[in-house]
């Protein structure tokens, strides 16, 4: 089986079969970590351009470095545009009364406003160290921050969600 | 990577930092509320719709690559043409002067330029060749890949 690295240099011959194959590996926790990181909105157009992104500069992308590190940077760097985007007008905000009545849509949002009481920085490495399964290291390098820096960024986020969960009980 | 798999990451994390050890952090209750409901999207989906949009761009992106490597190609096999044209021409050259000593001059001259004919025919075709055998290699590699 081709490693993701591998498929990356084919998919800068324009190997389809290369796109679909990074896509199936990769479209669960990516989307999972676009939908945590931003509450669930405009995850199809975020999830869209990382991977435009990942085929426009493929060609430049470093061999020597894994593509999994590489993807949820891009991801990243989108995701924290997205939160610098000015709000969206509040005639166009859909309506979420739909689904008030169901028990797995609170529960959902209660996860997602625990994730949004973190600050941007302290989220991202939750959602990299917790849900994914990348190293301290990797995660490090994703953040472009020193690994120590992410230790005491997760702690910060625990501190901060256990006395969040406190709050809610 | 299960929820217990994720719990036990955040346990090692307590474990080794400094600072979670002198905090009494409920790590169960914490990763019970993060855990609660997966991400309501429809990841295949995503794919799907993804792979819709990005395969012009795909298609657009090998064909240039294709003209590229064409254009490399003829380039890169142009640059020695001057000096084996040269080098040819004197062959001919000397070829006719070995031949108009022993033969009558049109007949050196019928048998030289039609050695020459035969050369210019043979670099055409070899010429000619290139962006085909380019283009061929840049088909048979996604074949092989796959």
């Amino acid at each position: 089986m081709a490693s993701d690295e591998e498929l990356v240099g084919r998919l800068v011959d324009g190997d389809e079969l290369a796109l679909r194959e990074l896509l199936r590996r990769y479209e669960r926790p990516l989307s999972h970590f676009i939908y945590r990181h931003t509450g669930g909105r405009d995850v199809e157009d975020l999830y869209q351009d990382t991977w435009l992104r990942v085929t426009q500069h493929a060609a430049r992308f470093d061999r020597s470095r894994r593509f999994s590190t590489w993807l949820f940077q891009i991801a990243v760097n989108l995701c924290r545009d997205w939160h610098r985007r000015p709000p969206p007008d509040p005639a166009r905000l859909p309506d979420g009364s739909a689904h008030d009545d169901r028990p797995a849509a609170e529960a959902r949002i209660d996860s997602v406003r625990l994730l949004a009481t973190l600050p941007e920085l302290q989220r991202e490495v939750v959602l990299l160290r917790y849900y994914q399964d990348l190293t301290e290291d990797e995660v490090a390098q994703i953040l472009d921050c020193p690994k120590g820096t992410v230790k005491s960024r997760l702690h910060n986020a625990l501190a901060r969600l256990a006395a969040t969960v406190k709050e809610s009980q | 990577m299960d929820g217990s798999e994720r719990s036990a990451r955040l346990a090692a994390h307590a474990a080794d930092c400094v600072e979670c050890q002198g905090t009494a952090l409920p790590l169960d209750r914490i990763t019970a509320v993060l855990d609660a409901v997966a991400p309501d999207v429809d990841a295949a989906a995503l794919s799907r719709h993804t792979f819709a949009r990005l395969q012009p761009n795909l298609q657009h992106q090998a064909l240039v690559l294709g003209w590229r490597r064409v254009a490399i190609g003829v380039l890169t096999s142009l640059l020695p043409l001057p000096f084996v044209l040269a080098y040819n021409a004197y062959l001919l050259r000397f070829a006719y002067d070995l031949l108009s000593g022993v033969l009558p001059a049109p007949i050196a001259a019928y048998l030289v330029l039609s050695y020459g004919a035969f050369l210019v025919l043979l670099f055409g075709t070899t010429y000619a060749a290139i962006p085909l055998l380019v283009v061929q290699r840049s088909v048979q590699r996604p074949r092989a890949a796959a």
